[in-house]
């Protein structure tokens, strides 16, 4: 079965490649973006005794480019997205790029798809505090309210859904909590953030949904090769720390930190008065913390691997150890 | 009268011409405009804009609108702006203006013959440094201009680098100056401050000092300019650099009489030093003095700031403001036609003396 993976340059789309391969997937076409990660595929690719690994740089906001990139596709696995840059490159990398895969993959009659979401697009604004987020919990309707990443992710699903239901291929999603790991990037905003040399910590004790990059990896494998078609796969680890305890760690072994702990009372205060002082201001500072993104981030919440366990996939790297051996090389 | 203001381009720019405009207050986005359904659906969503269009005449024949912003790439400005002022709408344009010098005054011509106004988006023109440096030109404090130096910094790195090296499609590879056609408008639109209005002479030097990738498209962009210019008894030189660091954004203005330092990083506008006591102890005086002077632009930029007057895109909105006011009360407009054309003409004979690079970084042979 020729397998194509978008985004095998990046951090997750790499590591996908290499568990396609450890399960025995051989046939396999990586798309990367010019100059994003080719060397390490190519050195793969000569590594490779048997079946082949072919390598092509192709931007999805290419009709023709991707067009010619899907052909003779059974399976893709989507794991290229805008996870950087404005609201508009978001959109264009991730909504428009989709759009384009879409379109090509039903010319070329692709069978499957399975599509990398994120958590982002789930409505944790109306959920209890201590509820437990797994694949029933209900989806953003627009996604605005939480950021133009959010906003990216949900339109991302609402076109592949609505290009499933006209064309009739499969697909499965799968969306990962926060994926960490050697490469990736060193703190979560659900942690806190960085203002005018301090750490704001504004995670406190809820826990911190993460997921090894390997382990989410071979989760994104798992879902796309035995997954019921339309099914959903939420990618987290087991035993998550909360937030304090990654940020105790992080100062640890990473680097020290003049932290400031906002309790959530005082967080929801700072994000009414930052989001009324932007309005007076007319936008000199943005609002990017508002109201509903800290209900939706900031409570506690309880998170669920149950429907990846039931197809077989088990974490082989634990919270203790993926963190033991991924916190050391943020200090580079 | 409330302007009815719609926007034809969707991408990175369009969200600072949806918050300048409504900051300013004087019109309403009643509409937007891209190719890309998807693109246009996003932006209206996010800022909650009642029409969104893929299609101008369209949006032009449905809206009613009173001035159309073109924040859509370079080549398709004179075709966008046309249309709209034939529409009778006035225009704002994203730089580039136009391609070229004939296509900007193309545009200039259609605004005369149909009784519509233009303006370009030369935000730098109206951020504090310059409004103040406006006012040492006009004083006399500067005397006669000897000679200008300016600097602007580009981060390969950040959202706009990193767009354009990894999209061998990026509309900016089409442009005959490429990274730098782009982006020249920032420093020359701000000579136009000081230089006489005159032919420019231009000398040119273009280069890479990135690694090659070994995509001839990516590899043919290069990354560092300089160039020398002549007005009339001015000279200026002005340097582009993805490399420098910190990213910097600087002008120095060099007169007979004064000389000024603007930075428009840190939004400040001071005199050169000067020593005006003899001897190593008149050392001692240029760098407490300059202390002095940065303080006072620092206390002018927390006043900015506390007035809700120091926005990241301030220089847009006090340009579009001027604009609006224009249109609506029929004033000047706030950027002379005469500074647009100078600006494209000299960009126009910098662009033809950039070079086209080879994989190795240095010039294709003629």
């Amino acid at each position: 079965m020729k397998i194509l993976v978008t985004g095998s340059g990046g951090f997750l789309g790499a590591r996908i490649v290499r568990s396609l391969l450890a399960a025995g997937q051989h046939d396999l076409r990586c798309q990367i973006r010019e100059g994003r990660g080719g060397d390490k595929l190519h050195a793969l690719a000569r590594e490779l005794r048997e079946g082949q690994l072919e390598v092509v740089a192709c931007n999805l906001l290419s009709r023709q480019d991707t067009a010619k990139l899907v052909e003779g596709v059974e399976l893709i696995i989507h794991a290229a997205a805008g996870t950087r840059g404005t609201p508009a490159d978001m959109m264009l990398n991730t909504v428009v790029a989709t759009r384009n895969l879409l379109e090509a993959a039903v010319a070329a009659g692709t069978k499957r798809l399975a599509i990398v979401s994120s958590f982002a697009v789930y409505n944790t604004e109306t959920m209890a505090s201590g509820a437990l987020l797994d694949e029933q919990s209900p989806v953003e309707a627009v996604g605005i309210d939480k950021g133009p990443y959010a906003l990216s992710k949900v339109r991302q699903e609402q076109l592949v859904l609505d290009y499933q239901r006209r064309h009739g291929f499969e697909c499965v999603f799968i969306r990962p909590g926060v994926i960490y790991g050697e490469g990736g990037p060193a703190m979560s905003s659900r942690v806190g953030i960085r203002a005018l040399g301090w750490f704001a910590s504004l995670g406190g004790s809820c826990l911190l949904p993460l997921t090894h990059v390997d382990n989410c990896a071979d989760a994104v494998v798992a879902a796309a090769l035995r997954g019921e078609p339309g099914a959903v796969f939420n990618a987290v680890d087991d035993d998550l720390p909360s937030c304090n305890e990654y940020l105790g760690l992080y100062r640890r072994q990473v680097e020290r930190l003049r932290v400031l702990r906002l309790p959530y009372v005082l967080l929801m205060l700072g994000a009414r008065v930052l989001r009324s002082y932007s309005l007076r201001s007319k936008g000199q500072l943005p609002a990017i913390l508002t109201p509903y993104i800290v209900r939706s981030m900031y409570r506690p919440l309880k998170y669920s691997n149950a429907a990846l366990k039931a197809i077989g996939w088990q974490p082989t790297i634990s919270i203790s150890r993926g963190l033991q051996q991924t916190l050391p090389t943020f200090r580079k | 009268m409330t302007l009815r203001i719609a926007i034809v381009g969707c991408g990175k720019i369009a969200d600072s011409h949806v918050e300048q405009i409504r900051a300013v207050g004087r019109g309403e986005v009643v509409a937007v405009c891209d190719a890309e359904p998807l693109m246009s659906e996003q932006l209206a969503l996010r800022y909650r804009i009642p029409a969104h269009y893929t299609d101008l005449d369209n949006l032009l024949a449905k809206e009613r609108v009173d001035v159309l912003h073109v924040a859509t790439p370079p080549d398709s400005h004179l075709v966008l702006a046309t249309k709209a002022m034939q529409a009778g709408c006035h225009v704002f344009l994203e730089k580039p203006v136009a391609l070229t010098e004939d296509e900007t005054q193309r545009i200039l011509q259609v605004a005369e013959t149909t009784g519509r106004k233009v303006a370009v988006n030369y935000l730098y023109n109206f951020e504090a440094p310059s409004l103040e440096l406006k006012q040492w030109l006009a004083s006399g404090r500067l005397g006669s201009i000897v000679h200008v130096e300016a600097t602007y910094g580009y981060d390969l790195a950040g959202d706009y680098g990193v767009a354009v090296l990894s999209d061998t499609g990026h509309w900016v590879h089409r442009l005959p100056g490429k990274l730098f056609h782009n982006v020249l408008d920032h420093l020359v639109c701000k000579l136009a401050l000081v230089m006489p209005l005159q032919p420019v002479q231009v000398q040119c030097l273009a280069y890479r000092l990135r690694k090659a990738v070994g995509n001839p498209v990516i590899d043919a962009l290069a990354d560092e300019l300089r160039v020398t210019l002549k007005a009339g008894a001015v000279t200026a030189t002005a340097v582009i650099s993805g490399h420098a660091r910190p990213v910097g954004h600087t002008m120095r203005v060099y007169g007979n009489n004064d000389t000024a330092v603007l930075d428009y990083v840190g939004r400040t506008l001071v005199p050169a030093p000067r020593q005006t006591q003899p001897g190593s102890i008149g050392r001692l005086g240029p760098a407490v003095a300059q202390a002095r002077a940065y303080a006072r632009s620092a206390t002018a930029n927390v006043r900015r700031f506390w007035r809700h007057e120091y926005h990241f895109f301030q220089g847009m909105r006090v340009l579009l403001d001027g604009f609006y006011r224009s249109i609506q009360e029929d004033t000047p407009l706030p950027l002379p036609y005469e500074e647009i054309l100078w600006s494209v003409q000299t960009i126009d004979r910098i662009v033809a003396q950039i070079p086209a690079l080879t994989a190795d970084g240095t010039q294709e042979a003629a």
